[in-house]
């Protein structure tokens, strides 16, 4: 079964009985799963929605259509001069010919990689099981926070992104909510995020932009290009003269939700943007770090990244918004780094 | 049910089957039952079952369709299936490899992941849409550049390439992008023979303008390559075609209690089965394939396969060569019988040993003055002039993007026509024929175009067998292939290996000793002869080497290129650097000490003139984040012909025909054959009309081994010097010629010249048959299953740069210098491709693939391209190729092949150069970023 609604009211919330509708977008990951069998149910084809598919501004601030593409969204000139983290971390996942068909909604809510969830001949936690395969097998790309019975990294780096951009997710007929609410705090095994069956995403509400802040984005892969990242990290900083006043901080690729990390963004608000405060705050990662046998590695690297994200970010160019967009960015102002 | 028949003999019971019965087919060993029940499905007539369908409104390469598809049905599948389009195609099933790719509205996109209802009212262009009316200037630069080996994935770059070239011309005019640029572009891209330093070549070309004017091809099928004419086993579409799906074991050790196919043989739609167990019923690795049947369209079959009946008992499995060879392990073949005829990872044949539990071997006989071996490395223990440690690698796949695939169609009962993607068209039909009891000539094995094999093609393997049988119950041409992930859990594997390597020296340098006991995981299989490669380089030294196979329950591993070379080298030269560095002297003097092969001594001498080479830094020169090394590593490798190969030349007013049962896998058998015979008469590469890849023709050489220049281009020229003979004999006779002798391009004569094209329009028709003659001196060893080894060895010399990234444990290689000892270059543009190829083939397997199973259950987990990691454009740094071309005066021809020996060094290369930068000697394979960081903090 298959329809095309043309607007969200007329997506159903969920079907009685039988197995639950499957929205689908780009299908750039839901085809797969199908085959694999992990995502039956009927179709709920989002072809023919009119709208859901334009990047707005209200007060300087950005609000993304669910159905704004990946490549939209990386190329988008007011966007990347808003909030550049995210145009750049949009810009660096999967491959060209993905982000161009991959929807902003559709890689918020994407099912993880996980070697065992997605083998079509065994039952993990996500998908029907009652044990994590991944726990008592091979886990050498999963999990160094531990939280919770799944062993899994989040795929979304965008959910990362956003989750460093504080953004709110609009979902339709229902309250916006967070990054955090959408995804929970990893400990629940049964599913990627947490929005019911048959909710339909509809927007990124972004906040008011930094004025001049310098952000960067930074995935750690064995090979060059186009590879689920080991580790990956976000990184955003604001500065009042040589002095950090304000720092978010998210990483992927480490826990079955993507992770805000307040210690290092505590460490590094209130000092100088240099090595030495670099080093310390990117120590820092590791904390509340519980890896599996096989992902030590990974603690290592969550500290390699975020070191590196915070290298980067302060050579980069500080977003244009506040100097020349100072007018529609309004009263935007830092928000306190603690 | 099954109405289960016996047989005593083979060939009983072919053809058509009537409804509900079954029969079985005999065949011979393929690693499946000998004996094969089948059965037909239940309708009489065929039935499309009812599916939903969508209507679906596109334009494709500017025709508008409409279409019906189903909800899931990919855009891939619709185009290719519904408007035969074959040109993009299906490579990895998951939107990383990119040979799917078509412009959507102008943007490139991967369509085995869109959605066909996502095509209503978009414009597709396919490759074939591409330059039409003439050559777009990428598909020129890919033709000139020679950006493509297989072929198998150039539709999917040039289609995203010519969408980058247009957007950058109208952007940048002819300004050349970077290579960083290109690899942005291409990042969605894999080319599994590693084309990609032509293909960088090729679209920054294109985007300077170079190409905008017509080219010239060095590869003799370039164009069909480009433009996605070249048709390859997954491309053929006959009438009726059914579609043949398996049932695979999710478990590495069970006994199927129960197979019942009935519901699934109801469906409609769904044509035949075929049982692929043997009597005992058992089940030896996850993957293996259970039973397969025959649909009328994909969807039908698998969903009949969900609807077929097993039950297992499952049994304890053991997986990996640790847990196989613990006390009290399940043993994987406890029976004498089930001991005979185990599959072969290897390319010879297998020798009888001894079998203790898991462990069969040891095989010893490469050994030389064992005894003195031993005593020399006991004193050099005592002298501290021995290395010794331990070496493992993994387990890799082929994974050729054209998976393992064949298409058969019986014609009564008693002709077969079979197209398989192979490496052995001429070989495949004797086995064809010898499995199902028909005459040879009956067989017709076709292989226009292969997507690559790497070794993994070259027996006869699973999907023929299931092809023929299930074209035989269901009576029409049934295809069957692996998807990604069965490819890679099946598909064949290059066995991991655990070398224990010891290297003693004298006081003065000297080798005294090398042995090496080395544990192979060829999972169900056997075969490991990492001995063979430790006896043929530095030959002289007492050795024992001693191979075993440990036998579990993983999926059989088969000949990869080089069978057992990286391994090999991988231990035996990290050993002989260490040995340099412990005494100060250059390794390239140490291995000339020790090294008689002419080849590679000539490599010594021109490694020694390159000055990245003599000019290096010293050891553990870089302290920062970024630390730089070089390291160096030789291979050996053997020189093969097969003397039976053959090329028939048929001249007639119409003109050359040259014909050969070879086949074309990327290696560039057309070119070299056509180039040999066109050089020889003097005129060019496309005046000869050259077919292969079809049984019919005169036996052909394999491609496997790296045999097949020596084994072609003799016959080539033989052919060519008789057709030469003929036409200046019908020169002289017809225009009256005095003084006629063949000059290139034509018939000299006193009164000028008669072109070969004016003797050709005179003359009847002619045929000769140009034959594989002896080379000087004879073989070294008598012909084993058609091949012969000459008494010549190639060799390898490989000077690599990494670079380290000690904060994310990244490795990459910017810069390689490789030189070989291969003889006469026949095409110099194609053997560099090839070599570059190899070299980051060799990259791909030290850095980033590696198989992975579930540790205890045997299940396949990097089931697809994105978890089992090969090597992308983006990973390609600068490749120098030095080819050495003396030597070889005994061989025929001068040439021996090129495929294996390119791919040896490359690991033990980085290893050492790994060594060099940071002074820690990588053990293990792949060096994955993981193990860098262990390896800096150690």
């Amino acid at each position: 079964m298959i329809r095309f609604p043309t607007s969200p009211s007329e997506v159903p919330a969920s079907a009685g009985g039988g197995p639950s509708p499957v929205i689908r977008a780009g299908g750039t990951d839901l085809t797969e799963r199908r085959r694999l069998r992990l995502a039956p149910g009927p179709l709920i084809d989002l072809r023919d929605v009119i709208g859901l598919d334009s990047i707005d501004w209200a007060a300087g601030a950005a609000t993304v259509g669910a159905r704004v593409t990946v490549a939209q969204a990386a190329s988008d000139p007011a966007l990347a001069a808003a909030y550049p983290g995210l145009a750049a971390a949009a810009g660096s996942l999967a491959t060209p010919q993905i982000r161009a068909v991959a929807t902003i909604g559709g890689n918020l809510l994407q099912a993880n990689r996980c070697w065992y969830f997605r083998n079509p001949d065994h039952r993990c936690l996500k998908s029907g099981g009652d044990t994590c395969l991944a726990r008592a097998g091979d886990h050498l790309y999963h999990a160094c926070f531990d939280r919770g019975p799944c062993a899994c990294v989040h795929p979304s780096t965008l959910g990362m992104a956003l989750l460093a951009y504080e953004a709110q997710v609009a979902v339709h007929e229902q309250p916006e909510r967070s990054i955090e609410a959408l995804y929970g705090d990893g400990s629940d095994p049964s599913r990627d995020h947490q929005l019911p069956d048959g909710a339909l995403l509809t927007h990124v509400v972004m906040p008011a932009p930094v004025p001049l802040e310098r952000a960067a984005y930074f995935r750690t892969i064995s090979r060059a290009r186009a590879e689920w990242p080991l580790v990956e990290a976000l990184v955003r900083l604001g500065l009042r003269g040589s002095t950090i006043e304000f720092a978010r901080v998210a990483v992927g690729g480490v826990a079955p939700v993507p992770l805000r990390l307040p210690a290092v963004e505590a460490a590094l608000v209130g000092n100088a943007m240099d090595r030495t405060s670099f080093g310390a705050a990117a120590n820092k990662a590791r904390e509340g770090a519980s890896p599996l046998p096989m992902t030590g590695y990974k603690v290592d690297l969550v500290e390699g990244t975020v070191l590196e994200a915070l290298e980067r970010a302060s050579y980069a160019t500080p977003s244009a918004v506040g100097a020349d967009a100072a007018g529609s960015a309004g009263a935007a102002t830092p928000k306190d780094g603690a | 049910m099954t109405d289960k028949l016996s047989t005593t003999r083979r060939g009983f019971l072919r053809g058509t089957i009537g409804t509900a019965s079954a029969a079985i087919v005999t065949t011979a060993d393929a690693g499946c039952s000998k004996e094969l029940t089948t059965e037909r499905g239940t309708s009489a007539v065929p039935q499309t079952p009812a599916q939903e369908r969508v209507d679906v409104s596109t334009k494709v390469n500017g025709q508008t369709h409409r279409l019906e598809v189903h909800p899931d049905d990919s855009a891939l599948d619709v185009v290719r299936s519904q408007l035969g389009l074959t040109g993009c195609k299906l490579g990895c099933g998951h939107g990383a490899c990119g040979a799917c790719t078509m412009q959507v509205d102008g943007t490139p996109v991967a369509t085995c992941l869109l959605p066909a209802t996502s095509l209503h009212g978009r414009a597709v262009t396919t490759v074939e849409g591409v330059g039409a009316g003439g050559l777009h200037p990428v598909q020129r630069a890919f033709m000139a550049e020679d950006a493509m080996q297989c072929g198998y994935c150039t539709s999917g770059f040039i289609v995203e390439a010519t969408a980058f070239h247009d957007a950058w011309r109208a952007e940048h005019g002819a300004r050349e992008p970077t290579k960083e640029q290109v690899a942005e572009a291409m990042a969605g891209h894999l080319c599994r023979c590693a084309a990609y330093v032509q293909i960088y070549a090729a679209i920054q070309g294109a985007c300077a303008g170079r190409f905008d004017g017509e080219v010239e091809a060095p590869r003799y099928d370039a164009r069909e390559k480009v433009t996605g004419k070249a048709k390859y086993t997954v491309d053929q579409q006959p009438d009726g075609l059914l579609i043949g799906k398996a049932l695979h074991s999710p478990y590495a050790h069970a006994v199927v209690t129960k197979l019942d196919w009935s519901a699934a043989l109801a469906m409609p739609g769904v044509e035949g089965a075929v049982d692929l167990l043997t009597e005992s019923r058992r089940v030896r690795y996850a993957g293996q394939e259970i039973m397969a049947l025959a649909a009328i369209d994909e969807r039908t079959a698998l969903a009949a396969i969900e609807a077929v009946v097993v039950e297992y008992d499952v049994k304890p499995a053991v997986i990996g060569m640790d847990a196989a060879r613990a006390v009290g392990a399940e043993v994987v073949y406890p029976k004498r019988g089930d001991r005979k005829h185990p599959p072969n990872s290897s390319e010879g044949p297998l020798l009888p040993e001894g079998w203790s539990g898991n462990l069969r071997g040891p095989l010893g006989l490469f050994s030389k003055q064992r005894r003195v071996a031993r005593a020399n490395i006991e004193r050099a223990r005592k002298d501290g002039t021995v290395f010794e440690g331990t070496f493992r690698t993994q387990v890799q796949c082929h994974t050729a993007l054209e998976p393992h695939v064949a298409l058969a169609q019986w014609e009564g009962t008693d002709k077969l026509t079979v197209h398989i993607s192979t490496q052995a068209v001429a070989l495949k039909a004797e086995e064809v024929a010898e499995r199902w009891g028909l005459r040879r000539d009956d067989v017709r094995v076709l292989a226009p175009y292969v997507g690559g094999g790497f070794g993994a093609k070259g027996t006869l393997t699973h999907e023929v067998v299931v092809a023929v049988a299930l074209a035989q119950v269901c009576d029409a041409p049934v295809i069957y292939g692996l998807d990604r992930r069965s490819e890679i859990m099946i598909g064949g594997n290059r066995p991991g290996a655990e070398i224990e390597m010891s290297l003693a020296t004298d006081a003065g340098g000297s080798m005294t000793a090398m042995r090496s006991i080395t544990h192979s995981d060829s999972g169900v299989a056997v075969g490991g002869v990492v001995s063979i490669m430790h006896r043929i380089i530095y030959p002289e030294a007492p050795r024992e080497l001693v191979d075993y196979d440990v036998t579990n329950h993983a999926p059989p591993g088969k000949p990869f290129r080089g069978p057992a070379g990286p391994q090999a080298y991988f231990a035996l030269e990290q050993a002989v650097d260490h040995i340099a560095h412990v005494r100060g002297e250059d390794p390239v003097a140490v291995r000339r000490r020790w090294d008689p092969n002419p080849a590679r001594n000539a490599l010594y001498d021109w490694v020694d003139t390159l000055p990245e080479w003599t000019g290096r830094p010293a050891h553990k020169a870089d302290r920062g984040r970024y630390r730089r090394g070089i390291g160096i590593a030789g291979a050996a490798w053997f020189a093969f012909v097969e003397p039976k190969s053959r090329i028939q030349i048929d001249a007639s007013p119409d003109g050359i025909v040259v014909t050969t049962a070879s086949q074309d896998i990327g290696n560039g058998t057309r070119t070299i054959i056509a180039k040999t015979i066109a050089e020889s008469l003097g005129v060019g590469m496309y005046d000869i009309d050259l077919r292969i890849g079809d049984s019919r023709y005169v036996h052909g050489a394999w491609s496997a081994g790296s045999r097949t220049t020596s084994s072609v281009v003799p016959p080539s020229k033989h052919a060519a010097e008789q057709l030469k003979e003929e036409l200046v004999d019908i020169a002289a006779k017809h225009f009256r010629l005095k003084g006629a002798v063949a000059v290139p391009g034509g018939v000299a004569h006193e009164g000028g010249k008669v072109p070969w094209s004016e003797v050709l329009a005179i003359s009847p028709k002619i045929t000769v048959i140009g034959r594989r003659k002896r080379d000087e001196g004879g073989y070294a060893v008598p012909q084993i299953m058609g091949l012969a080894t000459e008494r010549a060895v190639s060799a390898s010399l490989q000077v690599v740069e990494v670079e380290i990234d000690t904060r994310l444990g990244r490795l990459s290689i910017p810069r390689t210098w490789a030189g070989y000892g291969v003889g006469r270059i026949v095409s110099p543009t194609l053997a560099r491709s090839q070599a570059q190829g190899g070299v980051l083939q060799g990259i791909s397997y030290a850095l980033y693939e590696e198989r992975r199973l579930d540790p205890t259950h045997g299940y396949l987990l990097s089931a697809g391209l994105e978890d089992y990691r090969i090597a992308g454009i983006g990973d390609v740094g600068e490749i120098h190729i030095h080819f050495e071309e003396s030597g070889y005066e005994k061989v025929r021809g001068r040439s021996v092949g090129l495929g294996e020996i390119v791919t040896l060094a490359p690991a033990a290369a980085i290893a050492n150069a790994v060594f060099d930068a940071t002074g820690w000697r990588p053990h293990e394979l792949p060096l994955r970023p993981d193990r860098v960081m262990k390896g800096m903090h150690t």
